[in-house]
């Protein structure tokens, strides 16, 4: 929090007059290069080992962290309007809304499928 | 031509219109903030565009988990880590590129510029290897999928020595790489378009056209770079990495 | 000539220099900017494409006048006419909701209205705007190639597997498929920028000293249809894109010969379809508002209950799609679930309508042409939005669904209440527009046809739909015989309203009374801007007040129009002056 801080401290003096938005300094940015690139590193290392269900929710989970991390430095939305924060918040909310539904229903149906192929291959019955 | 615009300058103590300021703002904060607040939305745009694929993937896999697993080794997972590098240090050089418009650091913006276009290169050449050797042996969507047992990844073979391409074709491996197939190359072609977008950005920037008050081209491009970027994030260990 | 307030320049002199005449090549059009000229292209367009899906209308409901042609061999256009009516129903859906419904009021109305009742001088990204309207145009082309192709019989949904040749008895073309999955597209990312350039302009080139609410409430309706736009249509798209590699290579997502799940497209489809409705109807909403309070000379009741439920029904908009799913092989208990949150919409949508007969109450109701929709508007969607619920219990729906009764339900409300207030919204905004007048009593006398027509059309289509008359067939049992008669008499009459509208209102191009700058009284700024406006909007800043502050105007019978009245003209700030 402080180290935040400080940076943001730091960029006064770095920005031109009259510049518009805030200029990270290349401390930061290489920083950041450096967590997602060792979070690339975690992420291929768990996957060496099988967890069952839990490698998707690792791989995932980490995904979400790097993501994060893009979009709060790389993409400066730490600095930036409110409003843009929601959109990909919002989205995000909705793009896992969909998934999430449309697996539930399909994980139930999939019965009726799965008995349909099998009557299909089934030999006629008399 | 109007009276309305000379009394719209008057209430902003701004020396003079810039050149660069359209006719229908105040200033040139509103119309950075404006172009900005666009592409924020055309980006919650695509993380939607992309959510069917991702909808697809999850539901294919939900309900295939053995093939998935069984499949995955036909992904090399060293190129697919190659090409997450590549793409981590081209939004990093994306970065740097917004920064160095709004410093009027006009080497280093060519400089970031040129290299976040090279790095998107390279991230397609090793794609196109991956795809030619996909296509080549068969790996392919749909019904199409006909793999012959001598082509089957070394390592599947290793750990199951009697798996054959007619099982993995009967199990459905043709779902898995109509997905991989649409996933990866919805993803390229956003790359493509990206390689594009920074040519124009080059362009511009040899002749100078950006600075401080005047960057929201390349700011809002890098936007678009970081999200192609995100979105390999989350593609990368769904379909090389988790079987 | 009272007080001297507003003179005018002489206007006999020279013709005043406006938005339509400042420049007047061919090519200036093409290529305008002018957030006026683009809404005033898209009005064409969309009035094309709805004369174009009601032409296919008339000639479907021609066909349903006999349950079986007495010459079984009857052929039109090379057809069957069970063919030709198969493919007259699917380009009559197609072109409605793509091409006409969904651009239609935002685009057209929302597009010249939107920037200038934020007292602003275009949309915040023009270039945007016109990139919109040629992906529209791009769109409109790839529907005329496949009409000219051979048309489609798929339906407006293009379900597969039937869609891509699935189906025994498909007899569509294969590229025509190609075509209307590219312009879908298209189209939708022609929607897209429009609701994207609408948010960005919301935001930020609303004046200071104008907050969210202060916006009149046609902007709040679109603000939220906006949302949807940006949030809903790409998953239209890439369910089509993705189709579209089905169709052409047979990948396996979709069908089920291939490995696919064509209960998935459904999913996908409506995830987008249902919010879709309501960037139909909300729109509408917001012109049905500004009506109610421009001619009921009353302010608006209850403002903020109006803007909140147009964002809840945006937001509702996303989790009901599964209503449209109860039969098709979705699971049980999600169809209980999505049944539930269905009657969820009903609340914001009935909030407006109690709000709007609470602004007429004790109004002067002043019954011109707009209001006359007004009041269609309220009663249709009253029937609309309740059928909706008897179809949103599941129980109900197992026996409706696919029925007469869905087709009157949605018709009520995109027809009953969305083209009655697009109707509304022209006859309101048409002197605006073009500077001209149309014919009041002509104008009145279209709305009572649209009113009678429609209902004629769609009332016996709720009975004979309970009774089991199914949708999308060619015949029908002769018990059905009356209903079906008096929808297509009904249809006819409705066909002739819109045909005499335009009719009157081309003829008021030339010959219409010059308007005034504000021939209702309304209260929200585009009408303190000359009719037609100037090529920036206002030539002069406009006066800041309340979009629904009547009482600043007064009537003035010279000029057949109303004023503000001079003590508001000097006591408030201008725009430019509010920082
Ligand atoms: C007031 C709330 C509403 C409710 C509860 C509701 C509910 C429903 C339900 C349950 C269905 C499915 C019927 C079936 O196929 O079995 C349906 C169909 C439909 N609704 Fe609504 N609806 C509402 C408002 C609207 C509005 C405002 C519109 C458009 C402006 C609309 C347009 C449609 C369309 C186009 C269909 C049929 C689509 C098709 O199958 O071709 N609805 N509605
Ligand atoms: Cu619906």
């Amino acid at each position: 929090m402080t180290e935040a801080a400080h940076a943001h401290h730091d960029h006064h003096h770095e920005g031109l007059p009259g510049t518009i938005g805030h200029v990270t300094p290349l401390k930061t940015l290489f920083k950041v290069l450096t967590a997602l690139l060792v979070l690339t590193v975690i992420t291929v290392a768990v996957a060496q080992f099988d967890f069952g269900r839990l490698n998707v929710v690792g791989a995932v989970g980490i995904a979400c962290v790097k993501a994060s991390i893009v979009s709060l430095w790389f993409m400066h939305l730490r600095y930036d309007k409110r409003f843009n924060f929601f959109i990909l918040v919002g989205s995000f909310a909705l793009v896992a809304w969909m998934i999430g539904y449309i697996l539930f229903d399909t994980v139930l149906y999939q019965h009726n499928i799965q008995e349909y192929k099998r009557d299909q291959q089934a030999p006629a019955k008399p | 031509m109007s009276t309305g615009v000379a009394d719209h300058e008057t209430k902003h103590d701004l020396p003079a219109r810039p050149p660069e300021l359209a006719m229908h703002f105040d200033n040139m904060h509103q119309q950075f903030h404006s172009g900005k607040l666009g592409m924020w939305l055309f980006l919650g745009q695509e993380l939607l565009f992309f959510c069917g694929l991702f909808t697809a993937y999850a539901v294919y896999r939900g309900n295939h988990q053995e093939m998935f697993h069984y499949v995955h080794y036909f992904l090399d997972w060293k190129l697919g880590a190659v090409n997450t590098v590549v793409l981590l240090v081209s939004s990093l050089t994306a970065a740097w590129s917004v920064r160095a418009a709004m410093l009027e650091q006009r080497k280093v913006l060519i400089f970031t510029l040129l290299a976040t276009f090279i790095c998107a290169g390279i991230f397609m050449v090793v794609k196109y290897f991956e795809y030619t050797h996909k296509l080549h042996i068969g790996a392919v969507w749909g019904g199409g999928f006909n793999v012959a047992d001598a082509d089957l990844p070394a390592e599947l073979v290793a750990k199951y020595p009697d798996m054959t391409g007619a099982k993995l074709k009967e199990m459905g491996a043709g779902s898995f790489f109509a997905i991989y197939f649409c996933m990866t190359g919805l993803h390229g072609l956003h790359v493509l378009v990206g390689m594009g977008l920074y040519i124009w950005l080059l362009v511009r920037a040899l002749k100078g056209d950006f600075n401080r008050r005047w960057y929201g081209a390349v700011d809002n491009v890098a936007l678009y770079w970081h999200i192609v970027d995100i979105i390999w994030i989350f593609l990368f260990p769904m379909l090389y990495l988790i079987g | 000539m009272a007080g001297g307030v507003v003179e005018k320049p002489a206007a006999h002199d020279k013709p005043r220099k406006h938005y339509l005449n400042h420049v007047k090549t061919f090519g200036s059009w093409l290529v305008t900017l002018d957030h006026k000229r683009i809404a005033m292209m898209y009005l064409c367009a969309v009035s094309f494409a709805l004369l174009l899906g009601g032409v296919f209308a008339l000639a479907l409901r021609t066909v349903l006048w006999n349950g079986t042609p007495a010459d079984p061999e009857t052929s039109i256009l090379g057809a069957t006419m069970e063919q030709f009516y198969n493919k007259m129903f699917t380009l009559h859906g197609a072109v409605m909701v793509f091409l006409f419904i969904i651009p239609g009021i935002p685009a057209a109305l929302g597009n010249f209205i939107l920037p200038m009742q934020l007292g602003a001088k275009d949309l915040a990204l023009p270039r945007i705007n016109l990139l919109s309207w040629y992906l529209y145009v791009m769109g409109l082309v790839l529907f005329v190639c496949v009409l000219v192709l051979g048309g489609l019989d798929t339906g407006w949904t293009l379900y597969p597997p039937y869609s891509m040749g699935g189906g025994s008895q498909s007899q569509h073309v294969w590229h025509s498929l190609v075509l209307a999955y590219m312009a879908v597209f298209i189209l939708g990312f022609s929607s897209i920028l429009t609701g994207l350039n609408f948010i960005v302009t919301m935001h930020k080139l609303r004046p200071p000293g104008m907050g969210m609410y202060d916006m009149p409430l046609f902007l709040w309706a679109l603000y939220a249809t906006s949302l949807i736009q940006v949030l809903a249509t790409p998953v239209v798209g890439i369910t089509l894109g993705l189709s579209l590699i089905e169709h052409m290579f047979h990948v396996g997502i979709f069908l089920p010969q291939y490995g696919g799940d064509p209960v998935m497209y459904q999913h996908f489809f409506w995830f987008y379809s249902h919010p879709a409705v309501y960037i139909m109807i909300l729109p509408a909403m917001g012109v049905q508002s500004e009506i109610m309070g421009t001619f009921s000379r009353k302010h608006i009741f209850g403002y903020k209950a109006i803007a909140w439920s147009s964002i809840a029904i945006a937001a509702i908009g996303f989790i009901v799609w599964g209503h449209h799913m109860f039969v098709s092989g979705q699971s049980p208990t999600a169809g209980i679930i999505f049944s539930f949150l269905t009657y969820l919409v009903a609340i914001p949508s009935a909030i407006k309508v109690f709000n709007w007969v609470a602004t007429m109450y004790k109004g002067s109701i002043d019954l011109k042409t707009p209001m006359i929709y007004g009041l269609n508007f309220i009663y249709l969607f009253g029937i609309g939005g309740l059928t909706g619920l008897f179809l949103a219990s599941i129980s109900n729906n197992v026996h409706l669904h696919d029925t007469y009764f869905v087709i009157a339900h949605f018709h009520m409300v995109m027809v009953g209440s969305t083209v009655n207030a697009f109707l509304g919204g022209v006859h309101l905004w048409w002197p605006k527009m073009t500077g001209r007048m149309y014919n009041e009593t002509l104008g009145r006398i279209g709305a009572i046809l649209v009113f009678v027509g429609f209902n004629l059309a769609f009332m016996p289509q709720f009975v004979s739909g309970t009774r089991g008359m199914p949708r999308r067939y060619a015949n029908y049992l002769e018990e059905f015989t009356t209903f079906h008669q008096a929808s297509t008499v009904g249809a006819y009459i409705l066909g002739a309203g819109i045909g005499l509208q335009v009719l009157y209102l081309l003829y008021s191009l030339f010959k219409g009374k010059k308007a005034p700058d504000n021939p209702w009284g309304a209260a929200s700024l585009e009408w303190q801007s000359e009719s037609p406006p100037d090529f920036h909007n206002f030539t002069k800043p406009p006066i800041m007040m309340g979009a629904y502050d009547y009482e600043n105007w007064e009537y003035e019978s010279e000029e057949a129009g109303w004023k503000l009245k001079p003590e508001v003209i000097e006591t408030r700030k201008t725009l430019s002056k509010v920082h």
